[in-house]
């Protein structure tokens, strides 16, 4: 081996000692480091456990948490950039071998120029290079673990138990929302029942009979305690919305679009029948007129004149442009109002003082308001139009088939006789529409009128429901209960014979004795055995056992004398019967006769408008509470 | 022959010479073998040195030896407190000749040899220490107008006697920074023992062969100042001299607080020069670190000057330069 390349074999062994060392010593600070940011990640994940600290409160301790991982950082940095001794590679090696710097004094003397290297320099370079196959860098630097390792690993390994260590926290689950069900008396939920039923054994409309299923479903849900009171004024206001849509809207048009048709059909003495009858909007009369028409102009015998059917066909032909004349006329109303309303903001703008006079405005919003009129009138003409189209394609067709060919001409106008029939069912589905609406709103107004009754009313309700059906002994007469206004007492004061009835058995018929003079209940409240408390807001529901008053005590010169009613095969008299409903219950066909006779009278005032708007709930809500059970 | 084969015999033969000279003094001494290697490697770096230990230990017997050995000329100097000057270095005499001329003569004092013990050099008065001081340092002699040179080889072995400390004059710190080293006789172990009392109570008598001519004294001489010494070293050798201060960078607590001044650069010198030795003794070319190491307490010992404090708790210089080696990392460069 040449002295040269002795020396850098001893270079690269010299290095290579150099890297291990800078390596262990790497090795050594990071050991000893290392268990700064870990005790206090340590500590800070105990303190989070224990103290159960929230993200929030976290935070702010992991971001500290930098400082020692800086440290650690900043530390091994500083060891590896440390500036070393140039030999260090080459005196740890000296010193493990025992060469006594003699390597390392071979690499510096080889640095030495030769020309001023003396002999002993050169002496101890050939000295160095014949070791370079001794040395061993490895063993000569070992990297060694360091004890702080072991540190560093309890540290790790009590880190990682505690991340698994899971602190649990009792957190109080907060009260599910209270869901406070719409409750309604089983008395009402049947009412809405039979309702429903009757409304679907009416309907045959599709949609009217969806919205009834609905209606239904409603009930059905109320009666399941399924929904709340909010749910149920939401469902309710939605049934209402989709019911009502433009129902009234497309009634008023399509009714308008009837009359304009029934005016132009009445000039021909043949389409006069069907004029009057779409007047007086009898749909049925309209369509069964139009197909004798139809029937007419078939028969090759007594066919109309020449005249006539000109005549016809000409009514025809206007009745079919009626709704779109209609339109027409509305634009161009409504373009010479626009044409006026420029004008008049030309001239208030034009105006020197700005253009506020009271005139011009007054001008200004007439038109504005007749514009309006006009959209409103433009918007029922287009719906009228949309209702009568086909109709009015019928007719039009009809017109000009009539000269041609008389024959197609019925044939046509039996077609415009269907579309009379179909909006005739319409008109039918509609006002089942309006029953249902009806039934919502008194639904509605019901759940309102127990929403300020509370539980008290509930519970009086479900009593009174079951007297009602006959299942409870409220015969009896208890205090504070039944219909009618509020009473006090309400004891039984003994039988009132009345005479006889059927094979002269004298009915017996329990009385209940008021005990003013007057034979008036009182009003009250609700309370059993209340003291008068004047003027209830409510309708009473207490029960007047003195149904009749105390007798008058006249003072004169009388004789008494009993009066029984003959018994004609009749049945019970009407009194009898209902005298009957308050201890049996509202029950039987004999209550039912005479609950539809009431009715009636009362519904017909209610209809004639005879009972102020304000009462109308209570007068309904009274038949309903007392109409017959089954 | 290459340079570097010649230089490699020339160690050889430096070696060859070192162990002759070894062999012959452990003849007459026994034991010692640091104190030998120190006054060789004094002797061998050209300079002097201090030995300090108690009466009996054979410190005159080993200078003696060492001049029987070398074969040079050998004069011992017994300090006492009433020696003059002149009684070291030599006065002016009035010669009378032969026709009866007088003329005024210099003789010659006992430093003119080439190894002089200055016995309990301690006991002289500063006045005669610094004579042969100054002849220690200067390698002449001035006695009027007229220098008188001492002929090389020269090593002056100075000793003192720790134990009799009263009416002596210990040497200035000046001084005593002119001995190479400062050697410190051990008294002797058990079975040295038995061999000197073998040697010397007995009809044994040695005695030594002179195995090194004054010329190659002067060879080996010239061949420890031609040792290289690596720059790692030699910068070792200064920062364990630095640390001696008080002040300095890498001194150590018990510098700071023991020690009122360092070492003088005389002492790096001498680290470096007894480093070389060593190298040669070990027949390696160059002074490693532990030559430095192994020589720094002979080389400072004596360099040291201890506080107050220091003399107080008890503190020897030894300690403060074991603490130096022993913290000091091995190199910086």
């Amino acid at each position: 081996m040449t002295p040269s390349d002795g020396i850098a074999q001893l270079r690269r062994a010299a290095r290579r000692a150099g890297r291990r060392a800078r390596a262990a010593a790497v090795f050594r600070r990071i050991a000893l480091l290392l268990p700064l940011p870990l005790g206090y990640s340590v500590v800070v994940l105990t303190a989070v456990k224990a103290l159960r600290l929230d993200a929030a409160s976290q935070r702010i301790w992991w971001l500290l948490g930098a400082v020692p991982v800086l440290t650690l950082l900043v530390g091994v940095a500083r060891v590896l950039v440390a500036r070393r001794p140039s030999w260090q590679g080459s005196i740890a090696l000296d010193q493990f071998h025992g060469f006594h710097d003699r390597v390392t004094s071979a690499l510096t003397f080889s640095q030495v120029p030769d020309a001023e290297r003396t002999p002993l320099m050169q002496a101890a370079i050939e000295d160095g290079v014949a070791l370079a196959g001794r040395l061993d860098p490895g063993r000569a630097v070992p990297i060694a673990f360091p004890r702080e390792l072991g540190v560093t690993l309890v540290l790790v390994l009590g880190l990682g138990a505690l991340s698994q260590l899971e602190v649990r926290r009792i957190v109080p689950v907060p009260a599910p929302p209270s869901f406070e069900p719409m409750v309604m008396s089983p008395d009402d939920i049947d009412l809405f029942r039979d309702v429903a039923k009757e409304l679907q054994a009416k309907n045959d409309d599709p949609n009217a009979l969806v919205a009834v299923r609905r209606f239904n479903q409603l009930i059905e849900d109320i009666a399941e305690h399924r929904l709340d009171r909010h749910e149920v004024f939401q469902r309710m206001g939605d049934l209402e919305r989709d019911l009502k849509g433009n129902l009234e809207l497309d009634r008023d048009a399509r009714d308008e679009g009837l009359k304009g048709l029934a005016r132009e059909l009445e000039k021909s003495g043949l389409s006069k029948p069907t004029a009057n009858a779409l007047d007086e909007k009898r749909l049925a009369d309209a369509e069964k007129a139009l197909r004798e028409l139809a029937e007419k102009l078939k028969k090759k015998e007594g066919r109309p004149s020449a005249a006539e059917l000109d005549k016809l066909r000409q009514a025809l032909e206007k009745a079919s442009r009626s709704n779109e004349e209609r339109s027409k006329n509305i634009d161009q109303r409504r373009r010479e109002l626009e044409e006026e309303r420029k004008s008049l903001l030309k001239k208030k703008a034009d105006k020197p003082d700005g253009g506020a006079t009271p005139d011009l405005d007054k001008k200004l919003a007439d038109n504005e308001r007749r514009l309006e009129h006009l959209d409103r009138e433009k918007d029922r003409a287009g719906r009228s139009q949309k209702q009568m189209s086909e109709l009015d394609k019928q007719l039009a067709q009809a017109a000009q088939d009539l000269m041609r060919d008389a024959g197609q001409s019925a044939q046509d106008l039996e077609q415009g006789a269907q579309d009379i029939n179909r909006m005739a069912k319409q008109e039918a589905s509609e006002e089942q529409k309006q029953e249902l609406l009806k039934k919502l709103q008194e639904m509605r107004e019901l759940m309102r009128q127990q929403g300020k009754g509370g539980k008290d009313q509930r519970e009086r309700m479900q009593r009174f429901g079951q007297r009602a059906r006959g299942q409870s002994s409220a015969g009896q007469g208890q205090p504070g209960e039944g219909q009618g206004e509020g009473q006090q007492g309400g004891k039984k004061n003994g039988p009132l014979r009345l005479g006889s009835g059927p094979g002269s058995v004298p009915i017996e018929i329990p009385v209940p004795v008021s005990q003013s003079g007057q034979g008036q209940g009182q009003s009250g409240g609700d309370k059993p055995g209340g003291s008068d408390t004047g003027p209830s807001q409510n309708y009473g529901n207490g029960h007047d056992s003195n149904l009749t008053g105390n007798a008058t005590d006249l003072k004169g010169q009388t004789k008494d004398v009993t009066a029984a009613g003959a018994d004609t095969g009749q049945g019970a008299a009407a009194s009898q019967v209902i005298y009957g409903a308050a201890e049996r219950g509202f029950v039987g066909r004999g209550y039912k006769q005479v609950f539809t006779d009431y009715q009636t009278v009362a519904e017909r005032a209610l209809n004639q408008d005879e009972i102020p708007s304000g009462y109308r709930f209570y007068v309904r809500r009274y038949f309903q509470l007392i109409r017959p059970r089954e | 022959m290459t340079e570097a084969e010649q230089a490699r015999e020339e160690v050889a033969e430096f070696q060859k010479r070192i162990g002759a000279l070894r062999e012959e003094i452990g003849r007459v001494i026994v034991g010692n073998r640091e104190v030998v290697d120190g006054v060789l490697s004094c002797m061998l770096g050209s300079s002097h040195a201090l030995l300090e230990g108690v009466p009996g230990l054979g410190k005159t017997m080993l200078v003696r030896t060492l001049a029987g050995v070398l074969g040079l000329e050998f004069s011992r100097i017994q300090f006492t407190p009433d020696l003059m000057p002149a009684d070291i270095i030599g006065t002016v005499v009035l010669d009378e000749g032969a026709g009866g001329a007088r003329s005024l003569e210099f003789r010659r004092g006992p430093v003119f040899a080439n190894i002089v013990l200055a016995d309990e050099v301690n006991r002289a008065t500063p006045k005669t220490q610094s004579a042969l001081l100054e002849a220690m340092q200067e390698h002449r002699v001035t006695v009027g107008r007229s220098t008188h040179t001492i002929g090389e080889p020269y090593f002056v072995l100075a000793t003192q006697n720790p134990l009799e400390m009263e009416g002596t004059y210990p040497l200035p710190e000046a001084q005593l920074d002119r001995f190479f080293f400062k050697l410190s006789v051990p008294f002797p172990s058990r079975d040295e023992l038995h061999a000197i009392i073998d040697r010397t109570t007995t009809t044994q008598h040695a005695e030594v062969k002179r195995v090194v001519t004054r010329e190659q004294v002067l060879q080996m001489q010239a061949l420890v100042r031609r040792v290289p010494v690596a720059r790692h070293v030699q910068d070792y050798a200064i920062r364990v001299l630095l640390a001696t201060h008080p002040t300095g960078e890498e001194a150590p607590d018990l510098v700071k607080r023991f020690v009122r001044t360092g070492a003088s650069p005389r002492g790096a010198q001498a680290m470096l020069l007894g480093a070389k030795v060593r190298a040669l003794f070990d027949g390696r070319f160059a002074a490693s670190i532990d030559d430095v190491k192994a020589t720094a307490l002979a080389a400072l010992r004596h360099r040291v000057l201890l506080s107050f404090e220091g003399e107080a708790e008890g503190i020897a210089p030894d300690r403060v330069i074991e603490e130096i080696i022993k913290k000091l990392p091995g190199s910086k460069e």
